[in-house]
């Protein structure tokens, strides 16, 4: 569902501290799968998902989702597009200090001016999925790392995107963590979203339940399958 | 939980209230006010009275309009007789009162 | 239409939320913009109010004052050019006031003794109408009282009273001893013949100038003052004593800009990421705009209604009691007098833009590239 064609990335364009950040990434994602980019960093895998999630634009190339060309759209476009589609739990999870749990899941809602009851009602039902629930009016920064995550995740899903894309979610969890996660990933799957994800962690990779593998180096994508 | 929204337009509604209700109380009070300064406007013409019976630190105490021309922390004979804002009030145009520094047209040089 | 106004909820809901993250520096950062506000509606409110009420009741007065001039200094005037200012077409009444004032040592003040034009208006021999401050003042307890007054040791000039001048009118008689002709120029020693001034009555108020002009002619030494350049004086007095209030609660504002801007210019990396959050999180630019002008306006708009209100209370119902010196000016014998309540509706719409629209601007202009720019460059 996801199309990339040709796309490339170059940070400070025509300054002598210009990098490339992708050079010519082809890629077809599909439906449904659970898809993990691997790679050393500085390969641009983090990049790369924020160009398909909408919050970066590529240098050049095309990109399709769901038939939708995304590059090249305006701001307000994209930001459109971000919502509607994607939900992302970055590396450091990036909740909003100061804020509740719920407060933070109900972020994303705000632009769309649904009604707020149904909202936190849908808010409350995530977080009691992913075992929140009595933690809803604690502020974040007294979560723990496994906490602050899944509030990450019920945040990402509270809009009901089909994509879901996660950097580096296991890079602060223990084991047994990690495989908590996963087993949520399951659940998304089943439900019939996307999930993209980085990861320097093999048990990730060697998990069975991740459909493709993408290695990329320097910006560039190796040759993966699963 | 309610919502902080609720709470703060709340108070700004309650804030515009009470300014509502002084405006309406000014409105109300214009009446009895107007008579009042009928009365004193009464008073004024009756005795032949020209100015409040406010005091400020000039020489002439109660009665600004009849300053003198030349006193002591006046920048200019025609500014006002009165430190500091002598210094900051514009000097009249036409004037403080006519007589002395007034010059007809036919005495302008051509 | 729902939906946008729900949008904005949810947007104004989440700049609270994050104001309440340092609520006391907010409520502080409130509470100093309400006190300017507070501080410049007062005076505004103050001196509406006193201008308004110089302009009706002076609006009686006469029309014209001679006065004469010696040596660049007042000096009385004779009643024989009162003769000759009658013959000028349009003068409907000429007469020779008398007025002067009497420093009373035994409270510092200055009462001002006065012959009334009207002479239904003049009390019989040894008798005198009081303002409202005397009786206050000098301790005339009981209806009865006679004034005496000391013009140097060993003196004493008794005064009977016959009548009070009502506190509603202490504006302009506060300090007034209306009495007799004789008992005036027994009291200060003139002779017959001479006057403070004089008053001319005009019928025709546009014949004021003209009748200026000619009498000009007639007596080239003496002093001509209108009663419209009476009134223009005070309406500047009022406004220039409003004015130095202004100009500091001006140089509050801004102190208090600078603070707002030096507040708002450096954002904070913390906020710029915040920002950048939520972007990603699919907020588009005129989110986190809106929502930056929802913490502006509701800041600005809680002071300028809270600095406003307890300004009108605290000028009519206290007689703005906390810069009364400034704006009245001071004196040992003050008028007792109440305002009228009143609210210009111009000034306090100006006050509303100014307390709003720059405050609020300025809480925009530093996240400007912050809310425009792409989510992943503003979180690196």
């Amino acid at each position: 569902m996801i199309s990339l064609q040709s796309v490339s990335k170059l940070y400070n364009e025509g300054r002598p501290s210009e990098t490339t950040a992708l050079s010519g990434i082809d890629l077809e994602i599909a439906r449904d799968a659970l898809t993990v980019f691997k790679g050393p960093s500085g390969s641009g895998k983090t990049t790369l998902l924020s160009i398909i999630a909408c919050m970066a634009r590529p240098t050049s190339g095309r990109i399709y989702v769901d038939g939708r060309m995304t590059s090249g759209l305006p701001e307000s476009f994209l930001a459109k597009e971000r919502r509607r589609t994607f939900g992302f739990v970055f590396q450091r999870f990036n909740l909003i200090r100061g804020l509740t749990v719920m407060e933070n899941v109900l972020l994303p809602t705000a632009p769309l001016g649904g009604n707020p009851q149904a909202d936190i009602d849908r808010a409350a039902a995530r977080l009691d999925t992913l075992g929140l629930g009595p933690k809803a009016n604690v502020a974040v920064e007294h979560l723990s790392g496994g906490e602050a995550q899944r509030a990450a995740i019920a945040r990402a899903l509270i809009n009901d995107p089909p994509v879901l894309i996660a950097d580096e979610p296991t890079a602060n969890l223990d084991t047994e963590l990690a495989l908590r996660f996963l087993d949520i990933v399951a659940g998304l799957r089943a439900e019939g979203r996307a999930v993209i994800m980085t990861s320097h962690d093999a048990r990730i990779w060697g998990s069975e339940l991740v459909d493709k593998v993408v290695s990329m180096r320097d910006g560039r994508l190796d040759e993966g399958t699963s | 939980m309610i919502q902080r929204t609720t709470i703060v337009f709340g108070l700004i509604a309650a804030g515009c209230a009470a300014l509502a209700l002084e405006a309406l109380h000014a409105r109300i009070m214009l009446r009895s006010e107007q008579a009042r300064m009928a009365g004193s406007a009464e008073l004024v013409r009756r005795a032949g009275l020209t100015d409040l019976a406010l005091f400020t630190e000039a020489r002439f105490a109660r009665h600004p309009a009849m300053a003198d021309l030349h006193t002591a922390f006046q920048d200019n004979p025609m500014s006002f007789e009165h430190f500091p804002s002598g210094t900051f009030a514009p000097r009249p145009a036409s004037g403080f009162g006519r007589g002395a520094l007034y010059f007809g047209a036919e005495e302008a040089v051509q | 239409m729902t939906g946008w106004l729900r949008r904005q909820r949810a947007l104004a809901d989440y700049t609270l939320a994050a104001l309440a993250r340092r609520r006391v520096k907010n409520a502080g950062l409130l509470l100093i913009y309400a006190l300017v506000v507070f501080i410049v509606a007062s005076a505004t409110l103050f001196s509406s109010a006193i201008r308004k009420e110089a302009e009706i009741v002076l609006a009686e007065a006469p029309e014209l004052i001679i006065q004469d001039l010696v040596m660049g200094r007042h000096a009385m005037i004779s009643g024989e050019l009162v003769e000759e200012l009658v013959g000028i077409r349009g003068v409907s009444g000429v007469k020779g006031r008398l007025w002067g004032y009497f420093y009373d040592r035994v409270n510092g003040a200055n009462y001002t003794l006065m012959v009334p034009l009207d002479e239904t208006l003049v009390p019989a021999r040894g008798e005198a109408i009081f303002g409202e401050a005397l009786p206050r003042t000098r301790g005339l307890n009981w209806d009865k009282a006679p004034l005496f007054l000391s013009r140097f040791p060993g003196d004493l000039f008794r005064l009977n009273p016959a009548g009070r001048l009502e506190s509603d009118s202490a504006l302009v008689s506060a300090d007034l001893i209306l009495i007799g002709e004789e008992d005036f120029r027994s009291f200060f020693e003139l002779p017959e013949g001479v006057y403070t001034d004089i008053a001319v009555s005009i019928r025709n108020s546009r014949e004021i100038g003209t009748i200026v002009e000619k009498a000009g002619r007639l007596l080239p030494h003496a002093r001509l003052i209108t009663r419209d350049e009476i009134s223009r004086t005070y309406q500047k007095l009022f406004s220039w004593r409003e004015g130095i209030m202004v100009v500091l609660a001006g140089a509050c504002v801004l102190a208090f800009a600078v603070f707002a801007a030096e507040k708002a210019s450096g954002l904070s990396a913390e906020e710029t990421r915040e920002i950048g959050i939520l972007k990603a999180i699919g907020w588009d630019t005129g989110d986190v705009i809106a929502m930056k002008l929802w913490e502006g306006g509701l800041i600005s708009i809680g002071a300028f209604l809270l600095g406003t209100v307890l300004a009108y209370l605290h000028v009519f119902a206290f007689d703005a009691a906390l810069f009364a010196s400034v704006l009245k000016g001071w004196s040992v014998i003050y008028p007792d007098f109440a305002l009228t309540p009143m609210i210009d509706g111009l000034q306090l719409s100006a006050l509303f833009f100014l307390t709003v629209l720059p405050y609020t601007a300025a809480t925009i202009v530093p996240i400007w590239r912050a809310a425009t720019a792409d989510p992943d460059q503003v979180m690196r």
